[in-house]
């Protein structure tokens, strides 16, 4: 059995490193909005690309965000 | 003095008009203590992503201020106990 060839994968770059944003604004819902599933919950880090601290500065927006309505805690997409 | 961004969800009865007036006297805690209000931005009515306090519904408006830690502490019980305020978050932006 021939082995499948070895996938390579894509590293991913931070957007917010490439954007040299230091500050994720939690009011910034069209941004938020790409970085949770349609099920309102967060990406993980391997599916977004973050960095390690603007994933945790992205979970800290999206739950402030969260806290003032502004983003679903759960939306029953399906 | 330090600086502040207040976010505060308003009850949708009231005139998106007259916002701004109903935080006035919750700002005005901050003028009298020597504190400054640098900008207060009304966005308007605003579908809630889930309902609060059996609303769909809310009239968010975001408003930057400096002012002491305790003078803040103070304006954000005054809004809480306030029947026309669904929700308020103050934040430090430059902290992150």
């Amino acid at each position: 059995m021939a082995k499948p060839p070895p996938r390579k994968p894509k590293k991913k770059v931070c957007v917010f490193c490439q954007e040299k944003i230091s500050y994720v604004d939690y009011k910034d819902t069209g941004l938020l909005r790409k970085f949770i599933s349609d099920r309102g919950k967060i990406r993980a880090r391997r599916v977004t690309g973050n960095c390690t601290q603007h994933q945790r500065d992205v979970a800290t927006a999206i739950k402030n965000a969260r806290e003032m309505a502004l983003l679903p805690y759960t939306s029953t997409a399906r | 003095m330090r600086r502040y961004e207040l976010m505060a969800i308003l009850d949708p009865a009231i005139d998106e008009r007259t916002a701004g007036a109903a935080l006035d006297p919750f700002l005005k805690v901050v003028k009298d203590d020597g504190g400054s209000v640098e900008k207060v931005d009304v966005w308007g009515r605003r579908r809630l992503a889930y309902d609060i306090q059996k609303k769909s519904e809310g009239i968010y408006a975001v408003v930057d201020l400096s002012a002491e830690p305790a003078t803040v502490k103070e304006m954000d019980r005054q809004l809480n106990l306030s029947e026309s305020i669904l929700r308020t978050k103050v934040i430090r932006p430059e902290v992150h």
